[in-house]
Parts: C-alpha cells; structure tokens; sequence
C-alpha cells in the first residue's frame, strides 16, 4: 500500500497541530483549561476536515436519514474554520504563561508548518509548489529569531517599550489593510 | 468523491470561455489570522516575540500578486460516449490563457459516476472515471481552480460536463434456447429438417441427383447397395426478449429491472453472435419496441433502445389501454424471453395472451426482493400473502404451458437455462 502525497500532508498537519497544542499547553495552568480544550477541538476537527475531503456529488434526498444527518454534520465540519481556531487558541494558550521567547518563536514556527501543511493537504498540491515562497518564508523566519532575540535581551522600559508597542500596532493595521485589499 | 488530478491530456476538443471568480484563498485567511493573533497578542502583552510570530506570514500577505486572468479557455471530451457498466474511460481537460497561475482541476461527479485514480502530470489533464449503473448519464460538473504563485488568491469556475451513454453489462451467456421448429431462413441452428448443413443425421439409400460426395462407402459395402449420408438443415431463428423494467425495487443496481436489462443485453448478444434475428420490447411506463434485426449493428440499436431513446423505437403508451403486444415487434414463430419478475399484472396477462396466439415463451423470473421484514405480525402476515401471490402467478403461468426460471442476476444466464438449452425447446401451437 503506498501513501499518497495528500495523506502524507494531512498525517504531517495532524502532527503538528498536535505538537503545537502540547507545546503551548505546557506546563498547564489552572487559566489555559478552556483554551486548551477548545485547541484540542480544533485540532481534532482540523484534521477531521483534512480525511473528509471534497463534497461529495450525491444528492441528500436518496440518503437514509442517518446517512443524511451525517453528510450535514460533515458539511459543518467542512466549513467551519477549524485551523484559524487552533491558531488563536494556540497563541492564547502560549500569551498565558510568563515571557518564555525562544519557546514562543519555535511555537511560530511550529503553525507556520502547520498551516502550510493544511494547505498542501486541502488542495492535493505536492510540496513543490511552496518553492517560489521560499525566499519570503526564510526572510519572515529571519524577523522571528530576530523579535526572539530581541525579546531575550534586558527588559527595556520606557520610551523604547512605546515604540516597539507602536511597531506592532503600525504591523497590525498593515496586515488588517491586507486583509481587506483579498478580493 | 471527488478527485483532482494536474495532468496530461490527449488532444484538445472545442474550447469555451468561462469567467472565473476571485476570491481570499483559504491559506490567506489562515495567515492573515496568524498574524492578526500575533500582532494583537503582541500589542496586548507587549512581547514582541509575538510580533516575531506573525512576521512569515506579514511577508507573505504582502508579496506583490501577479495579473489575474479575467477567462480562460476550457475544453472537454471525453475518450468515449459509449461505456458498459463498470468500464474506465478519460475525460481530456484542456485549460488555455491561465498565465502565470496554477490550474486545479476536480471533477464533481453525478449519481452513478465514480472518479478513479490516475497518474499526474502538468497543465492539460486527464481525468478517469467510471459510470456503475446502466443509463444515460450526465458526468456532473468539473470545477477549475486557478491559484497564484503565492497560493493567496483564487479563481473558481464551473464546467457542466457532457453526458454518456451506460450501456448494461450483459451477463454470461454461451448456450442458447433453439426452438424445435424454426422458420425457412438459412442459419447455424441445425433443424428437424434434412439439408445441406453439417449436422450427420442419418443413412439412407441412394437416389439419382444426390451428390456422389456424400455417399457413405462402408454403409454402402455392408449393405451391398448405394448409401448416402444425410445432414440437417441450418436455419435461423426470430428471438423476440421482452425486458420488463417496470419494477425497480430493491437496492441500486441490483434492482429486477438492472437484471432485466443485464439478462437482455446478455441474451441479444448470445443470439445476434449465431445470425439469429433478435428484437427487444421494452415493458415500462410505455411498451416501445424494436422489430427483429441481425448484425453488430443492431446491437447497438437494441443498446439504446434500452437507454430510453425514443427516436429509435416505436412506442406506445400503456395508459392508451394496451392489451396486446405490437404485431410488427412480435414475427411468427418467435422465440420470446421474457425479463420479469412478474410484480406486474399488465404483463402477466400479456403473457397469457401471448401464449393463447401460440408463441413460444420462456419466462426468467429477475425478482430478487422481497417487502421490507418489519416484525409485527400484520406485516408478517402481509408478507405471506404477497409470497403466495407471487407463487400462484407462477404455478398459474406453468400451467398454460410456458416454462419459468429464476436467475439471481450474479451467475451465468446458462445455469437456469440449462434444462432447454440441452435439447431444442418444442413449440406448441
């Protein structure tokens, strides 16, 4: 029996949304329980939606009503978001726990694999078609260990805290002028 | 299911424009929700290595997106228009004038089409698929998916995708029902009758303009006279099978009406392979009928009569007080095989009638369903009743002479067949 390239991605996704969740989870705090659990969903569900597949082109009307309920019930997992969930989660879970950067930066680096993992699972592309990305993932990977670096240094207080809270704020209306620019 | 493929394609067919529509790539909501969380969490706690988190994919939402094609050119055809149940064909996709993007391809299937595994190759595609169940079928929709370099926008468009003719898979058949009597026509039956074929039949003396060829030299030293070999005569037959496809209960594809057809196709092929003339009478909502014919060709006529083509056939509508079968698809003298499973009385009756008007019939009884076991007793009781019926049809058919046997649709047509495949089945009148 051999492994096609889209079961490998999937296996390779529910992988890591499993060292993702275990990696920002511990060690656990008494605050993370809902986080953890609704991250755990997510990363269940991910990976559900990935095994599912395309819709399928039989019509519910000559299904049984078990048969029926189930391809409805599929169809939710089908559409809901599943993966921006584990994300978030993900990124809570770690926000609640003490400064621990080098934790936090192998955390980034952990869902950016993930999330291109899903995306190679979900559109049955070959892990070839990421290569003209290449350059800017390793430019963006470049910025982590730098913020990483730079979040392990001596805290700095005062007007060099305000303008690194003011870069991320500019950074931040970026991507959301990003956001609304996708057609 | 449905299946993707990026592969190669045989040649190119018509090709049409279509408009793809735009939109966010699932992978780009996901960034953009990395980031956002990022950033935000940056903001909130005021670690930037959270900030340093949503730099990959800040980077990748803002690479520069190249020209998006406002249409591009699509062409489809299909390897064959023609399938049985079961056999593979190819669906050739062509996409023209996608530039730069990538092109995805998957096929939507419709009820009955199964998309199969293929090897993957580049731009032009191949898809395979299979179509399970008899019929004329649409493939469904195909759905092209054009993503940029990036994979951060999409293009969606759709494709209905032609039909296909399904033809039934005949069941096994190698034996053949001859009838005792068969018409004046030369065939590869051997008859009752002496002739020119090359069945020995018997000895018999010698009379002047018999052909010297054929005398039988140690008859002739033993009896001291001329003897002379005598063969039967070949001849034809007319086989008329009547499908029943009015019933369709039971599950998908192993319905009485699939074995019907199955059984049919099975037997208009076993015949038309011996030079017998074989015509088809379709039983169902309306009766439609195709007169006796012989050749490859008319196979292919009796094919797509059963695919409900209605400009090949004459049809008459039951609702019009049909009694009686057509005369013109019925020649005399026919070998009729009927399809049935007898679940209607219409039929029933015309059977009777066909008997009483002295054809010979051979009734194979496709009924492999039963009502649904529920396990009150009023069901139970209704269910013996029905069973009861169905066997005083049959005892009642028996007993006007016209001989009945079950086929479960899986084995070889030869096995029921067998007790009037041994020897010629004698028509009575």
């Amino acid at each position: 029996m051999t492994i096609g390239p889209q079961a490998r991605a999937a296996a390779a996704a529910g992988l890591l949304a499993a060292a993702c969740v275990a990696w920002s989870a511990s060690p656990l705090s008494g605050t993370g329980g809902v986080f953890l659990a609704v991250a755990v969903v997510c990363a269940a569900l991910s990976v559900v939606r990935l095994a599912l597949g395309a819709v399928p082109g039989e019509p519910l009307v000559y299904l049984n009503p078990v048969l029926r309920a189930g391809r409805v019930a599929a169809a939710h997992v089908r559409g809901t978001p599943w993966a921006e969930g584990l994300v978030i989660a993900a990124l809570v879970l770690e926000a609640l726990h003490r400064s621990r950067p080098w934790h936090t930066g192998l955390l980034g680096a952990a869902l950016l694999a993930y999330l291109l993992a899903v995306h190679l699972a979900e559109s049955r592309a070959r892990l070839a078609v990421l290569r003209p990305q290449v350059p800017l993932l390793a430019a963006g990977l470049g910025l982590l260990v730098v913020a990483v670096g730079a979040a392990m240094l001596p805290a700095v207080t005062g007007s060099a805290a305000d303008l690194m809270a003011i870069l991320a704020a500019v950074a931040a209306v970026a991507v959301g002028g990003l956001a609304l620019q996708q057609p | 299911m449905a299946a993707q493929r990026e592969h190669q394609a045989a040649g190119p067919g018509p090709a049409r424009q279509v408009r793809p529509r735009w939109s966010a790539s699932a992978h780009a909501r996901r960034l953009i929700a990395l980031a956002l969380a990022g950033l935000i969490i940056a903001l909130i706690t005021r670690r930037p290595e959270f900030a340093g988190v949503a730099a990959p994919a800040v980077l990748l939402l803002a690479a520069r997106r190249p020209e998006r094609p406002g249409q591009v050119g699509v062409s489809v055809r299909t390897s064959a228009t023609r399938l049985s149940e079961g056999e593979r064909a190819d669906l050739a996709v062509t996409v023209t004038g996608y530039g730069d993007h990538s092109v995805g391809l998957m096929m939507h299937p419709r009820y009955a089409v199964v998309p199969e595994p293929g090897p993957p190759s580049g731009g032009e595609s191949r898809l395979p698929f299979r179509v399970d169940r008899w019929g004329r079928r649409s493939l469904g929709v195909l759905e092209i998916t054009l993503r940029d370099r990036w994979r951060l926008t999409e293009g969606h468009a759709t494709v209905d995708l032609p039909t296909v003719d399904c033809y039934p898979r005949p069941a096994a058949q190698r034996t053949r029902v001859v009838l005792s009597r068969l018409p004046s026509r030369l065939g590869e039956h051997a008859s009752r009758s002496p002739g020119d074929g090359v069945e020995f039949t018997g000895v018999r003396e010698f009379v002047p303009g018999d052909r010297q060829r054929r005398v039988n030299w140690p008859a002739t030293t033993r009896r001291g006279r001329l003897q002379l070999n005598t063969f039967a005569a070949e001849r034809t037959q007319n086989v008329v099978v009547l499908a029943d496809t009015s019933s369709d209960v039971g599950e998908p594809g192993s319905t009485p009406a699939d074995f019907a057809v199955r059984g049919s196709a099975a037997a208009a092929r076993a015949y038309l392979a011996v030079r017998d003339r074989v015509g088809l009478v379709i039983y169902e909502h309306s009766v439609r009928w195709l007169a006796p014919g012989l050749g490859a060709r008319h196979y292919y006529r009796i094919m797509d009569l059963m695919l409900a083509n209605p400009g090949l056939a004459d049809v008459r509508s039951r609702e019009a007080g049909i009694t009686r079968l057509p005369r013109a698809g019925l020649p005399p003298g026919s070998l009729i095989l009927v399809f049935s499973p007898l679940l209607d009385r219409g039929l029933v009756e015309t059977l009777r009638d066909l008997r009483e008007r002295g054809f010979s019939v051979l009734i194979i009884d496709v009924l492999n369903a039963e009502p649904s076991d529920r396990r009150d007793s009023l069901s139970a009781l209704a269910r013996r009743i029905w069973r009861m019926e169905q066997q005083a049809i049959r005892f009642s058919l028996r007993e006007l002479g016209i001989p009945l046997v079950h086929w479960d649709g899986e084995q070889s047509l030869d096995e029921p067949l067998a007790p009037y495949t041994r020897r010629v089945m004698v028509s009575r009148r």
